[in-house]
């Protein structure tokens, strides 16, 4: 899968459950940007561990500053099952 | 199998740990269910627990079983985080239990962050509502009168309290029989500037939505008849609900300290007791449902004692055998669109 792919479906979903338009999206954008609370992230992140067949670790969120990140956390957790299922 | 077909005997999960007095009055509350209703009950929470809960009531002919669920969420963790550490609590099973279609309705007494985000996250809300609501009738001196959000959401945005109001309608249509029902949006006044900035921003909102909106209404509304629909986020909302259920008990012992010795005490007992039901029919009926979501959850009162317990467990049963879901989906859907068509005009 490339992180093209990934990138898209992180968008999607992201955009989709915080009601934001998708232009609003950009790398640089922030949760905070996107108004998301507690919630939304919750909901955002049980989606794509649901998409992906991944399992997403909460501590390991806390270094993320952006979206960019997330999608860069998003690939290398998806990477690392597609490794171990190999 | 499609639990929830005519006929059929309703499954209601339970929350055994959920609530400030879990699992003693959830095991008691359910077992009366049990017998009461004629429930089927899944007790969901650590199985010692919950089975030497069980053994104190003779459950002979009852249709109880327990479901193993090794954590459970205390009051003081964020609701929403706290379901993604412990993925093997109580209520998170519990409502997979609904999911996988192995129960028809989930029950939980709280923390009421935990049971919302549950239901968010496994059951999903239905297609076009964003997040799901606590609400309906909460005080009996206005049984017409449907307030939302009750402390499902503390934090809400102008378009999560349009979608309250069009849930609100539904019901008061549907459950409470009203016409066009009209919706108020609480405020600190009447007028259209009045309120804090989600007041501000939500009332163009309600206004263009072509709901039967009838501008902001003020705190002694929630009794006037003013409104059929009363819309506030969680935070006021919730408020509101404990501190007339607090004023309901306070007068009723003012009540019982002056009438005593002036009318007999069974008397008095009675009226203070009739008095406590009707400002307080959220503890009466044991908690409202969780409208919004793809699946029946009912949030019971944190203090819930075994009656209430069976009061919630009673109203998932009547939520199940109406289709409240199924409603609401279906009505929702219009509503939406109705708003949709109304923009492009």
């Amino acid at each position: 899968m490339t992180i093209e792919i990934i990138e898209d479906v992180v968008r999607n979903t992201v955009t989709r459950i915080t009601r934001k338009d998708i232009s609003q999206f950009t790398r640089t954008t922030t949760f905070k940007d996107l108004e998301a609370d507690s919630l939304d992230i919750v909901q955002i992140l049980v989606a794509l561990e649901d998409h992906f067949d991944i399992e997403v670790v909460d501590e390991e969120l806390e270094s993320i500053t952006n979206m960019g990140d997330f999608i860069d956390y998003i690939n290398r957790k998806v990477a690392e099952k597609t490794a171990r299922s190999a | 199998m499609n639990l929830s077909d005519k006929g059929k005997i309703v499954r209601i999960s339970v929350d055994a740990m959920g609530g400030d007095f879990a699992p003693t009055e959830i095991v008691k509350g359910s077992v009366d269910a049990a017998r009461e209703e004629g429930v089927e009950i899944l007790l969901v929470g650590p199985r010692d627990i919950v089975e030497s809960e069980l053994r104190k009531y003779d459950t002979d002919g009852l249709s109880i079983q327990i479901v193993q669920a090794s954590e459970y969420l205390v009051e003081g963790e964020h609701p929403a985080m706290a379901i993604r550490q412990k993925r093997d609590a109580s209520i998170v099973v519990a409502t997979k239990l609904v999911r996988d279609s192995k129960a028809d309705a989930v029950v939980g007494a709280g923390p009421t962050g935990g049971v919302v985000a549950s239901a968010l996250t496994i059951l999903g809300c239905v297609a076009s509502l964003s997040r799901p609501v606590v609400g309906g009738v909460f005080i009996g001196l206005n049984k017409k009168m449907v307030a939302m959000d009750l402390g499902g959401n503390v934090d809400c945005q102008p378009y999560q309290l349009l979608d309250f109001a069009i849930v609100g309608i539904i019901y008061a249509e549907k459950y409470l029989n009203i016409e066009n029902p009209r919706v108020g949006l609480l405020s600190i006044g009447a007028e259209e500037g009045k309120g804090n900035a989600q007041n501000q921003e939500s009332y163009p909102l309600f206004k263009d939505s072509g709901l039967n909106f009838i501008g902001n209404v003020e705190g002694h509304d929630l009794l006037s008849g003013r409104a059929d629909v009363i819309i506030c986020d969680g935070f006021v909302g919730n408020i509101v609900v404990k501190f007339t259920e607090a004023m309901g008990n306070a007068t009723a012992r003012w009540l019982e300290k002056n009438l005593s010795g002036k009318i007999a005490d069974e008397e008095l007992r009675a009226l203070t007791m009739a008095y406590i039901a009707e400002t307080n029919p959220a503890g009466a009926l044991g908690g409202g449902p969780l409208l919004g979501v793809n699946g029946v959850v009912v949030v019971a009162h944190g203090r819930s004692k075994a009656p209430e317990i069976t009061g919630a467990i009673q109203q998932a049963r009547y939520a199940v055998e109406t289709g409240l879901v199924e409603n609401l989906k279906v009505e929702l859907e219009k509503a939406h669109q109705a708003i949709e068509n109304r923009k492009e005009q």
